[in-house]
Order: C-alpha cells, then structure tokens, then sequence
C-alpha cells in the first residue's frame, strides 16, 4: 500500500465552532508530511482525529486503508502520537516511563527491552535517565517524549509541534531524530507546526492549513515557486491574503 | 509597607470566587450541608426526646403487696408507660416484650414487699433490650434506672438494688449491664461511619486527582492512544485509588482503635464483656456482607469521582467538583452514627436507603444484629447503582467525551465576564 493516511471532506464541530471544514489530503508510505498553519486553524484537531481521540462530525479518515473510527483499536496498533503539550509521569524515572510505553507495543520482554535501548539512544539523556522526570528540564523531556513516540518504529508517527517549546539546538537534535527514524526505518511521519521555516528543513509535502481548510498543497519548493516567495511564511500571507 | 497586597488580594479574590467550582464546592455546598446536620442533631435530640417520653416498661410481678404496687404507680407517676404482664417467668416476658414495643422488663422478687417493710435491700431484676440503634442506644434504661435511683432516696437508701442483664437477639444475657455494653457498642457505632467518611472522601480525591492530574500533565491524551483497552485504564485507575485508599483506612482505623481503646477503661467502668458470646460480633457470613457492601460503595465512589473529574481541566477544579459527593456521604454518616433508621418517617428512611453511602453503615448495624437480608438486599441495590455508574464512566472513556466534557456554567461565566469587563 502506497497510502499511509488518508482524510476525506473532514468536518469537525464544537458546539458553535467548526474546526475543521471539509479537510481533505493523503500522505505517502514513508513520507514526513507537515501540517501548518497558525493557531486555531485546526492543526491540532486533525491529528486528534487520526489518533484516534476524537471522532470526525463527518467526513472519513483511514490509516494503512482502516478507519480510524470503526477499526480504532487497529489503528492505535500501528501509530505513536505525540500531543503537543505532553508531559511524563512526574514520579516515574525516564527508564520506567520508556518501559511502561514499551510494554504496551512490544510483542515480548526481549522486544520490549530493545524499543527502551533504543529510546536512550535517541533521546540522549544518558544517565538521567535514572532520574525522575519531574526533575527534567522542558527539552529533556520532550526528547523523552519523541523518543517514545519513535523507539516502537510504528508505521505512522503523528508529532504535533514536536520542537515546541525548544531552543535552537534541542529543535535541531529532534529534526535530526526524525529524519534519521524516516530513512532507517521507513516510519511515515504526520507533523504539525505553526513554524514553517522548520517544517520546511523538514517535510517532503505540507498542507497549508486556514480556518479548519486546506488552503494550498505541495513541496515545499514548489509552493514557494508558485506563490513565488522566498519561503513558506511567505507563502501562507499570501495564500490566506494577508501579504 | 507591603506595597501592592491591596491589589494582588482583590486580584486573589477576583480569581477565587469568579471560579464557579470553588463558589459551589467550597461556599454553596457547606452552606447547605451545615444547616442539613444541624437539622439531623435536633432531629436526633428531638427523637431522644420522644423515644425518652415514650419508654416503655414491661413489669413481672412475682409480688402480690402494697410496696410493689406503689413501686410500679411511682414509675407510672414520673411518665413511663408501664404494663404488668400476667405471665409466670422471665422468657415467657421477654417474648410479650415486642407485643408492648417495651425496651425495658422489670422483675420484682415474691418477697418485695416483705423486704420492703422490714427494712431490707431486695434485689430487682432489670432487662433491657439492646437494638444497636446508635448513640442514643440505652436511652430507655437510664431513664429506668434515674426512676430507681430517685424512689431509693425518697423512700430509703439502697432499698432496690437492681441487678442488670441485657436482652440481645431475643435471648436474655445474664449480669450484662446494658449501660456497659452501650458504651462499648457506640464506639463500633462512630467509628464505622467515621471510617466509611474518610475512606470514601479520600479515595475519591485520589481518583479524580489521578484524571485530572493525567490532563493537568497532559499525559492522557498519550494513554488513550496506546493499544489498550480503554475500560483497563478505567479499572487501573480506580484499582489503584482503591489500593492506596484501603492501605489509608487501615492506618486510620488502627489509629483510631488505639484512640478509642484509651478511653474503654472509662466507658464501661472497667468491666470487660465478650461481644463474641453476646452475638454482638457478625458471623463470617456477615462479615463477608459487610465486606461485599463496602467494595461495591467504594467502587462506585470512584467511579463517580472519575466521571466527575473527566469534566475537570485540573486537579484544583476536580477536587472542588468531587466535593459536591461529599454532602451524601457526611449527612447519612451523622444521621445513622445517631439515629436508628428505623424510628425515621418514612420519606427520610426512603432518601437514606437511596443514598448508596448509607448502605455499609446500614449493613454494619444489620449483621451485627443478625439481619443478612437488610444487608443482602442493600448489596443488591448498590450492585446496581455501582453497574450504572461503571457503565457510564466505561463511555467517558471509550469516547472523546474524556477529553473534551466540560462544566458548563454559563449563568455564573457570563456575570464573571460582565464584571471583568466593567472593571
């Protein structure tokens, strides 16, 4: 299957508010898909509803071709989300908080003990990782954090702001994660952001993302050629009329 | 001097009391709730009072003189209601007790009279019945026993001296003073509820600080996406309250034990009685119900808690919205710790019996009593309640209604915007 995601006239409504409006658009197998846009434009709302957390109001959604409402326990098998503002168990120490993840996707001990090693690897937190989280700085723990959503290699990651809240280094570490998880492992990732010079250095394709809409699709380079700027910020003022 | 607490304390009490949680969970509630106790303890007095009034006592008379007829007009006189029974002995009485709704039996000796005239002590026989209705259980038999006390001074010192023996379960307990047994009886009768009040609390605090406490961390979103079944998170959540919660209530209750077991000395007057051969003490089949009945009340506790916290956005507003439980675990607590239900008008006895929080407290006073079918069927009832409850929490859980149920006060959000924006 060449289709990891894909999202069909999606609509989503909180009581009076619509936050998503007919969102439509598929991710390749393997590709790093980005979904921007400022706050309030729906970002969060459509991985909430790929994740499986919420339920669209209509429309439909299906990863690796199952829909993520009738076959949800399905599609929690093969994804990994990263909330936006997620934290770590406050008494647990980063190891126990990466074996209790583990235990949950690995299919046996010797499985699950590989997925830990492997998260120390990408998080680089080294020794304290014996230390309980409430003690870990913002970065050490959203390094912890992207190190769970990726040590299980799941068949789509869904990382929302995955450096928010990082300085420019620790951003750097994580994109580099990423990335590296992609090639290695042909893990599909769905990211949002609101920064997208980021999303640029990043994703493969972006969906610009306007009032719960999409307003343009494409790589990154061709976006920028067709609305001729020099980059996505650019891009996006203009697409939605404010430049 | 302290520039600026003027308007960091009005800023402070801008934030509190515009929070519709805490206004009703800490303002509104114990407004209500108070005045709800205090009108149970002048329910409670006022029942003292009437069941006071109301005391009735069986006489067997083996006596035919003057001196126990005037014996029994001068309890009449000081307004016991006093029925001389007809039959031969002390069992045949104590069956006919329940025909009079007596709680007190008297036994005057063939030889009153004669010792009465001589000068000398004669001993009197004294049952009262033990019902296990609370704190105010006995109130009958001291009535009894002043009345004695008072007839001795008028006519001569030490005249009647009564011999005291306990009627429990229908079976006459030989030298068991009613007034010692009460005294140990009412320890059982407060510390259940007490224990019951802040286990239940406790535990829901626990298990809405553990939801609310996932969203605050913004860990549950990360959860619920995991490959498990969502009604295990439920149950791992309310196991885990339930485990911290019981381990809390047995240091509470051997603590509390110790307490209560320094002042046993003083209660009973030294005297030591086993409950174990009064009956007094449930069998394991109680036991087994009582234990039944607190699970299930506990179960359904935490789940209502938990349901209660999924409308919460943090710890601070799940703790203020579980408050609002409190009111229907305290006042049955207060209310059975001092009243027997059944002297309750029927409407208030209905309430209680629907409060699922009374019915291990019922249940306690029940098997202790002998009566599993109370017990059993107040089981029944909270078996019910607590599959509603579990069920209901199950959906919060298997839906999105986890992550996004909310309060909804918007009487109280829009006044506090009005006021916000006029200031």
């Amino acid at each position: 299957m060449s289709v990891a995601v894909e999202a069909e006239s999606v609509v989503k409504v909180f009581g009076n508010i619509r936050a998503l409006d007919g969102l439509s658009f598929s991710i390749k197998l393997g590709e790093i898909f980005g979904l921007i846009g400022p706050n309030g434009a729906g970002k969060t709302t459509a991985l909430r509803i790929i994740s499986t957390l919420l339920l669209p109001t209509s429309g439909e959604v299906k990863v690796f071709g199952v829909n993520v409402v009738g076959g949800a326990n399905e599609v929690r098998r093969i994804i990994t989300y990263l909330p936006e503002e997620a934290g770590a168990y406050r008494n647990l120490s980063g190891w126990e908080y990466l074996r209790f993840m583990a235990s949950f996707a690995a299919k046996s001990k010797d499985d699950a003990k590989q997925m830990v090693k492997e998260a120390a690897e990408i998080c680089g937190l080294g020794e304290r990782l014996k230390d309980r989280a409430k003690t870990y700085s913002k970065g050490m723990k959203r390094r912890l954090l992207v190190a769970r959503a990726l040590m299980s290699r799941p068949k789509l990651a869904i990382l929302d702001e995955p450096t928010s809240g990082l300085d420019v280094l620790h951003s750097y570490h994580v994109r580099t994660i990423i990335k590296r998880c992609v090639q290695e492992h042909g893990v599909t990732v769905l990211l949002s952001s609101h920064n997208m010079l980021e999303v640029e250095h990043l994703c493969e394709r972006v969906a610009l993302l306007n009032k719960g809409r999409i307003v343009a699709e494409g790589k990154p380079q061709e976006l920028k050629e067709r609305f001729d700027s020099p980059n996505l910020e650019e891009v996006f003022a203009k697409v939605v009329g404010f430049a | 001097m302290l520039r600026g607490f003027g308007n960091f304390l009005l800023k402070e009490l801008k934030e509190l009391i515009r929070d519709p949680k805490i206004l009703l969970g800490m303002i509104i509630v114990p407004l209500i709730m108070f005045p709800v106790l205090g009108a149970v303890m002048n329910f409670s007095v006022e029942s003292a009072k009437e069941t006071a009034g109301k005391t009735t006592v069986l006489v067997l008379n083996h006596d035919k003189g003057d001196n126990s007829t005037q014996f029994i007009t001068y309890l009449s006189h000081w307004g016991l209601r006093v029925f001389v029974t007809n039959v031969s002995t002390v069992n045949d009485a104590v069956k006919q007790m329940a025909t009079y709704n007596a709680s007190d039996m008297i036994e005057i000796p063939a030889d009153f009279s004669r010792n009465v005239n001589a000068g000398n002590s004669t001993t009197v026989e004294f049952y009262s019945v033990f019902s296990g209705a609370g704190l105010l259980e006995g109130i009958g038999s001291s009535i009894v026993d002043s009345l004695v006390g008072q007839f001795n001074r008028e006519v001569a010192p030490d005249m009647i001296v009564p011999e005291r023996s306990t009627i429990v379960k229908g079976k006459i307990a030989e030298n068991v003073d009613p007034r010692a047994l009460s005294n140990i009886m009412i320890s059982q009768a407060i510390a259940l509820p007490i224990t019951m009040m802040i286990l239940l609390t406790y535990s829901m605090q626990i298990a809405a600080t553990s939801v609310a406490m996932e969203k605050e961390e913004k860990t549950l979103e990360t959860v619920l996406t995991l490959p498990m079944d969502r009604f295990a998170i439920l149950m791992g959540k309310l196991s885990g309250s339930i485990i911290v919660a019981g381990v809390a209530a047995v240091a509470y209750m051997v603590g509390f034990n110790y307490y209560m077991g320094s002042f046993s000395g003083l209660s009973t007057g030294g005297a030591s009685l086993d409950l174990v051969s009064l009956g007094l003490v449930p069998s394991l089949f109680g036991y087994t119900l009582l234990g039944i009945s607190l699970f299930i009340t506990l179960l359904s506790a935490l789940a209502l808690a938990v349901i209660l916290s999924a409308f919460s956005e943090d710890v601070r507003s799940a703790q203020s919205l579980v408050s609002y439980i409190y009111p229907f675990v305290f006042i049955p607590s207060f209310v059975l710790m001092y009243i027997d239900i059944n002297v309750l008008p029927m409407w208030l006895r209905i309430i209680l019996y629907a409060i699922p929080f009374s019915q291990p407290i019922i249940a306690s006073k029940a098997v202790i009593m002998g009566d599993y079918l109370t017990a059993g069927l107040g089981i029944v009832y909270v078996v019910g309640f607590t599959l509603a409850i579990m069920y209901v929490a199950s959906r919060l859980f298997a839906t999105e209604k986890i992550l996004t149920a909310k309060i909804k006060l918007r009487g109280l959000r829009k006044r506090g915007r009005t006021e916000t924006e006029a200031s």
